[in-house]
């Protein structure tokens, strides 16, 4: 047997699209709350990443309070000239607000955002008592 | 609780028949055309795509547009909740119009591309005023 090469971020697109399907089953009918959102562990944080493409970095409001998230700001429309005509139109505009619950206590005073490329990066250090702990065995007397 | 204005459209994945030129998930990016005497304007959002990322092939009348995201922002995450699937863009267009290539401008910020394809000049409409005695 040969060894299979596993290219990890294959593997995690993959995982991504195990969970998108169990969620909200293969029609693709995701909920329609904006912008979407992916949560993950980082063992002592939780990482949000949210697809907002478009929007000005200054103008995301982030509010870190007990379990939630809250993500707040404004996608704005360009509209061109009158001389315009309209071939498709598939992209929204407008204001949102978002609430994210994440599974575990964080502690708010130590949360980091970053936006790149239109993907806001929010790091939320878990709150002490949610951190994973390494346990070590007593010695038997 | 107040909502959004924006409804959040779900990326759909990239037809089979017409793969991307790498391998991984591509989805097809939401975009706005809009056309002007002189030029077709492309508007596309490709969230996590820097701008050294983006290929643009205009092919006869065949318009492709491609990005790739970068992957090194997902190492030692563990997904715990998923509303998207992560990564690259690929659509093709079929343009109606002759293009003068040699005056293509691409500009990638925050994540959209804004595509502008300026008319040949022998295409563009030619508006003939009348002239009054």
């Amino acid at each position: 047997m040969g060894f299979a090469y596993r290219d990890p971020f294959q593997e995690l697109q993959r995982e991504l699209d195990r969970m998108l399907e169990g969620a909200f089953g293969s029609v693709g009918t995701a909920g329609s709350l904006y912008p979407p959102v992916n949560v993950f562990d980082a063992g002592d944080a939780f990482v949000v990443k949210a697809e907002v493409p478009g929007v000005e970095p200054e103008k995301i409001d982030i509010q870190v309070e007990n379990e939630t998230l809250t993500l707040r700001g404004e996608r704005a429309f360009t509209e061109p000239n009158q001389q315009a005509a309209y071939h498709r139109r598939e992209r929204g505009a407008g204001q949102f607000r978002r609430v994210v619950r994440l599974p575990g206590r964080l502690s708010a005073d130590d949360a980091k955002a970053d936006y790149r490329d239109g993907v806001l990066t929010v790091r939320i250090s878990k709150a002490k008592e949610t951190r994973p702990r390494r346990v070590q065995i007593q010695a038997g007397s | 609780m107040a909502g959004s204005d924006i409804e959040a459209r779900p990326k759909q994945k990239v037809d089979r028949r017409e793969e991307p030129t790498r391998p991984g998930t591509f989805f097809v990016p939401a975009v706005d055309i809009f056309e002007t005497p002189e030029e077709l304007v492309l508007v596309g959002d490709m969230p996590g795509v820097p701008p050294d990322a983006v290929d643009i092939d205009l092919e006869g009348d065949q318009l492709t547009v491609e990005g790739r995201v970068r992957p090194e922002e997902y190492e030692g995450l563990k997904p715990l909740h998923v509303e998207y699937g992560v990564g690259g863009y690929h659509r093709r267009f079929t343009l109606g119009e002759m293009i003068d290539r040699e005056n293509i401008k691409a500009q990638m910020k925050n994540g959209v591309l804004v595509l502008r394809l300026p008319k040949a000049q022998h295409a563009r409409a030619r508006r003939i005023s009348v002239q009054t005695a």
